[in-house]
């Protein structure tokens, strides 16, 4: 269960002050996916950001599963990184000279998954996602952009963090691609029990959640 | 790819330290033993004193004996150098007067120009140092030895004499023959050999029996002033030089070879700012190397800090790559340093050292085959140090080891490639470290 509470983020620039997030409150379930719409420059990644610990909010709340992530100290931070969100990129981002599989093997020992099981682990999420097995040598360079997707969602969700933020994980995908790892995230938040948010400007991505929120000039609302 | 060319660069700067490294020891070693093999002895002769008559006023023994009393003074060896001729002395010169001869004769020779009727004088030197003399170790580091008899004591007064082996031989002289010299008879008590003409068709005899045959009291011709360590030469050579005043010439073999030593010092001089420079260079290099990698791989450095990757982690990784980058370098490098470090000190050292070798060409060279018009200055053996021929004949051996100066690689460099490896590697991953720790893993959100 996740629980915002007025968060508020300010970049202080040479150009003067942006308030990218405004007093934003919502709250998810476990299991849902919930849809992030908004133009570009709207606060979206920033939002990601603030609750996936890559960014500090200026004021504010972000409960997960009962643990106030303002509370964590640097080492609470590094495990809810690794543990408690997994994040799905527009452009993939995964370790170039790492080859699939090795990809999520990593993501499982920044979590400190057993070590023993890491392997079986890495299989069974590629095995979700579906990317063929012959291909889970494959470094990210060999693999078309909707696999490497997988790959990413299979890293994601691999060490069971409650939590998963995907921002604009359609935008480097072709249609029909991206209508499938959509399907994917919406099938792997049910099957993994995990919050899923996704940020995307695709009305027909946002359709596929459970449910929508609209953020205009780092205002959040919820869309009927 | 990029990191072969990262290592190349590294190990052409290592390989430059290192071959600078092993030029400046071998130079360095090569000045220490140039200048301890110059003797730490200074000249002391009469102005002018130089050339076929010698010339210049005899210096005063008591004066002389004078100057064992300056501080770090250890001896003062002197010689009165004389010259007899047919009617003071039974012995005849092995020396036969040639052409050079008919020259000393000019003009003023007989009308026939028949060389018989001009005989050359046989040089006898009067010493208080008879063993040095005989060993040469005063007179900048001849060859004699005695082949039979022995030496008369430093402070003899005896009429007699160590001959030279060819005035003995000319002369049928053996131990215990007698010769007359200034009407009176001398015993010859040791025959020496100095492997030179000019030096074996002379007579060494003790100083004071000279000084009074001679009817020469109290005069020398030279001395030679021992001093108790090389870095005291300068210094006693100024307090002898205010001693014996202005009516003598004082001077030292260390002096001239400092002035030849220039180039050499001059060559450490470049080789240590090189390695400073190479150092600094590999250093650099590094660095920006280091500084380039981190901001090419800025993305997935963030995107490991998404993934929850302890910062030590990330920071791990780099410094083992530049560690690795730097231990690949060094040791390419060194191999590559102990290479090019012989032709790179032997082009250093001709380089510079040009100018003053050609000035060694214009040094007199003693005729071989016995000049023996020649006075000579010192105990005779050389001519004297700091002369325009001392210079020469020292020099020589200077420039001839010059090109013999041998390259080695010591533990000390060994351990300075090591250590400036390690600091080098510090650097760039210090330098890697901050850079990582500053990047933000927010950036992997953006999509540029
Ligand atoms: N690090 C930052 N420094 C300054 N301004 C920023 C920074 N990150 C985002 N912004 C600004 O905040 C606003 C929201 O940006 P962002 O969250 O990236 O929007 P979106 O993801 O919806 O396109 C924009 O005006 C952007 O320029
Ligand atoms: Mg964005």
């Amino acid at each position: 269960m996740l629980k915002v509470e007025n968060l508020n983020k300010t970049f202080h620039t040479d150009a003067g002050d942006v308030h990218a997030v405004k007093k934003v409150s919502f709250s998810a379930n476990h299991g849902e996916m919930v849809a992030i719409i908004g133009a570009s420059g709207s606060g979206k990644s920033t939002l990601l950001a603030l609750l996936g610990l890559l960014d500090a909010p200026d004021e504010g709340s972000i409960v997960v599963d009962d643990v106030e992530l303002a509370n964590l100290d640097s080492a609470g931070r590094t495990r809810f990184r690794s543990r408690g969100v997994g994040f799905v990129f527009q452009q993939f981002n995964l370790i170039p000279n790492l080859s699939a599989k090795e990809n999520i093997k990593l993501a499982l020992e920044f979590a400190h998954w057993p070590k023993e099981d890491r392997d079986a682990r890495a299989d069974a999420m590629l095995n979700m996602v579906g990317l063929d097995t012959t291909k889970s040598d494959r470094r990210p360079a060999k693999l078309s952009g909707g696999e490497q997707q997988r790959v990413a969602i299979a890293r994601a969700f691999a060490a069971q963090p409650q939590l998963i933020l995907a921002d604009e994980p359609t935008g480097s995908l072709d249609r029909s691609t991206g209508q499938k790892i959509v399907e994917l995230l919406r099938s792997a938040a049910t099957q993994q029990q995990a919050t899923v948010l996704v940020v995307t400007h695709d009305e027909k991505v946002a359709q596929k959640a459970d449910r929508r929120l609209e953020i205009e000039d780092g205002v959040l609302r919820e869309l009927a | 790819m990029r990191s072969v060319g990262v290592i190349a660069i590294l190990a052409v700067a290592i390989a430059l330290s290192i071959s600078m490294l092993i030029a400046r020891d071998a130079v360095s070693a090569k000045i220490n033993s140039v200048r301890a093999s110059t003797g730490n002895t200074i000249t002391v002769s009469p102005k002018g004193f130089f050339g076929f008559s010698g010339g210049g006023t005899p210096l005063k023994a008591t004066k002389i004996d004078g100057l064992l009393s300056i501080a770090n003074v250890t001896a003062v060896q002197e010689s009165l150098s004389e010259e007899l001729t047919s009617t003071s002395t039974s012995l005849k010169s092995p020396t036969t007067a040639g052409s050079l001869g008919s020259q000393f004769g000019g003009p003023g020779a007989s009308p026939s120009g028949s060389s018989t009727t001009f005989s050359i004088p046989v040089r006898v030197i009067g010493t208080n140092s008879p063993g040095n003399a005989v060993t040469g170790g005063a007179n900048g580091g001849g060859t004699e030895k005695l082949t039979s008899g022995k030496a008369f004591s430093p402070t003899s007064k005896a009429d007699v004499a160590i001959v030279g082996s060819s005035l003995a031989s000319k002369n049928k002289l053996k131990v215990g023959s007698t010769f007359t010299a200034w009407k009176s008879k001398i015993t010859v008590v040791g025959i020496f050999s100095a492997g030179s003409t000019f030096t074996d068709a002379s007579a060494l005899m003790p100083l004071a029996t000279v000084q009074k045959l001679a009817d020469a009291s109290n005069q020398v011709t030279s001395a030679t002033v021992v001093v108790n360590s090389i870095n005291n030469v300068a210094s006693v050579q100024k307090k002898v030089a205010k001693a014996v005043g202005s009516k003598a010439d004082v001077t030292s073999t260390e002096q001239t070879v400092q002035t030849q030593l220039a180039p050499l010092n001059s060559v450490k001089t470049i080789s240590t700012y090189t390695l400073l420079g190479a150092v600094v260079a590999a250093a650099l290099i590094l660095l920006l190397s280091m500084l380039m990698i981190v901001r090419e791989r800025r993305r997935e450095i963030g995107v490991l800090k998404a993934l929850g990757a302890p910062n030590r982690s990330i920071i791990g990784q780099f410094i083992s790559e530049s560690t690795t980058f730097t231990i690949i370098g060094a040791i390419v490098g060194f191999f590559i340093g102990v290479v090019i470090s012989s032709p790179i000190t032997s082009a250093l050292v001709s380089a510079s050292s040009g100018s003053s070798t050609a000035s060694n060409t214009g040094g007199f060279v003693r005729p071989a085959g016995g000049a023996s018009g020649f006075t000579g200055g010192g105990s005779g053996f050389t001519p004297p140090s700091g002369s325009p021929s001392g210079g020469a004949l020292h020099f020589g051996g200077v420039t001839n080891t010059l090109s013999q100066i041998h390259t080695s690689v010591g533990w000390t460099t060994l351990g300075f490639a090591l250590v400036a490896a390690v600091v080098i590697a510090a650097l760039g991953s210090t330098v890697a470290t901050a850079t990582i720790v500053r990047i933000r893993p927010a950036e992997v959100l953006r999509s540029e």
